[in-house]
């Protein structure tokens, strides 16, 4: 074999060397990512149920008939559908963090406490924007998927409510079928920007990896080429 | 009891949390369904007089529309109507005389009625507040649930009866809002009522309340 191959193929074996380790550099930094913002999550869904249940004691804690007062539904509400909503992704964002469904459901029930809070808010058009800091928030896994499934959920969610229960979304009675995406419409408009940023930086992670990777190679090259200078200086002085 | 291997714990690992997960979205949706239900069932309902009665103790204003809204102090799902009150006063104050009537017990405490409600209400130009002693003028006008509105036009006919938001202690736009502002500007509705959404004035069953008030009264569902 002449030295020119030997020379080109010690060139690949370096190159797909450095791209192996690009990516492993990549899908650990991106798994650091996924599960700091589980955990992140989960604290979160975690302070949102505590707040939804304060919010129902502080404003809504009675029901009145006459004299006679109840705890308000608005409690149960909190506590019960509350804890229910944040069960399966806390336990999820604890035993499986950084996995595919792990994220999707946190963005299922992210979206889900959305709703709930505007219920125990009475509908308040300043709780809506719960909606949009969330999506803001999943966009922080750089994963444009899970903005998708949020978006399906809050469409959903309008969706079956305006069929059953049209005035509450759009107060009027006999609403056309397709007034739901007329309220998905603001959502989509939001992830419109929020999946090319997470794209971008996505990407940026790749090029980070990729650099890395390159520093990583040449730093040991290095340290070898002086290894081998060391040891060759060392025998010259003993032969001296 | 022999615990499975790990190659086939990880196995069923996947699907166990999709069966899982799809148990969790269904109890979820139970969730949400109680809540929708609980929010959108309306308030027991009464019949107004045609008329405005001789005997009530409120003033009826001859210059314009007089309005009338029948709550109960501590009923929080009435937040919301006052929240909407406020809104149809900003676009009708110059045609409606409001009045928040709050039904108060003979036999209330001291503070019954000083409730951040009370004082909401009384912050409403245009707005006027005053207690509903024992439930008496609730029951001449034939409203049982809190939040439930009367409006009579300068004439003393009745326009519109029931309530103005789209659901139990929730704002937004609502059939009765949509209604009354019909009413108002162009004189005509596709209907005189709405559902109530809140909680019962008295402890009592309605058919009680309306025996006093002379007017039939029956619980629950949409006319």
């Amino acid at each position: 074999m002449s030295v020119a191959m030997k020379a080109l193929e010690r060139t690949q074996a370096a190159t797909e060397a450095i791209v192996q380790r690009a990516q492993a550099r990549f899908g650990a930094h991106r798994q650091e990512i996924l599960r700091s913002t589980d955990r992140i999550f989960a604290w979160l869904l975690i302070g949102q149920w505590i707040f939804a249940i304060f919010i129902a004691l502080t404003f809504s804690p009675y029901g009145w008939q006459g004299k006679v007062k109840v705890v308000h539904m608005h409690v149960w509400i909190a506590l019960f559908l509350g804890a229910v909503i944040i069960s399966l992704p806390v336990a999820l964002a604890w035993r499986r963090p950084g996995e595919l469904l792990t994220r999707h459901v946190i963005a299922a029930a992210q979206m889900l406490t959305s709703a709930l809070l505007i219920h125990l808010s009475g509908g308040r058009i300043e709780t809506h924007f719960h909606v949009f800091g969330s999506l803001a928030f999943l966009a922080f896994y750089r994963d444009w998927p899970v903005l998708i499934t949020a978006t399906v959920v809050v469409a959903t969610e309008h969706l079956i409510r305006g069929i059953l229960w049209p005035e509450s979304v759009y107060g009027i009675p006999n609403p056309e079928w397709w007034r739901f995406l007329e309220h998905a419409f603001w959502v989509v408009f939001c992830i419109s920007i929020l999946i090319p940023s997470c794209r971008r930086g996505m990407k940026d992670m790749q090029v980070m990896a990729e650099r890395g990777a390159e520093l990583e190679a040449l730093s040991e090259n290095q340290w070898r080429k002086s290894s081998v200078m060391d040891r060759a200086a060392t025998d010259a002085g003993a032969k001296g | 009891m022999e615990r499975a291997p790990a190659s086939h714990r990880s196995r069923h690992a996947p699907s166990l949390a999709v069966v899982g997960a799809a148990l969790w979205l269904l109890a979820v949706t139970a969730g949400f369904a109680v809540l929708w239900r609980y929010k959108s069932t309306p308030g027991a309902e009464g019949v107004a007089p045609a008329r405005w009665p001789a005997q009530a103790a409120v003033a009826r204003s001859e210059r314009r529309a007089t309005l009338l809204l029948f709550a109960h102090p501590r009923c929080t799902c009435t937040r919301a109507t006052v929240a909407e009150l406020a809104r149809l006063m900003a676009r009708f104050q110059d045609r409606i005389d409001a009045t928040v009537l709050f039904w108060t017990p003979r036999d209330a405490p001291p503070q019954w009625n000083g409730t951040d409600l009370w004082t909401s209400a009384a912050r409403i130009p245009g707005v006027t507040v005053a207690p509903d002693t024992d439930g008496r003028e609730a029951a001449r006008f034939g409203v049982a649930t809190s939040g439930g509105i009367v409006l009579y036009d300068r004439g003393g006919r009745l326009l519109f009866e029931g309530g103005i938001t789209p659901a139990r202690g929730h704002e937004g736009d609502s059939f009765g809002q949509e209604r009354i502002a019909s009413l108002l500007t162009s004189g005509t509705a596709d209907r005189a009522d709405a559902p109530v959404f809140g909680c019962p004035l008295e402890s009592e069953s309605p058919v009680r309340i309306a025996r006093a008030g002379q007017s039939i009264t029956y619980q629950g569902g949409k006319r």
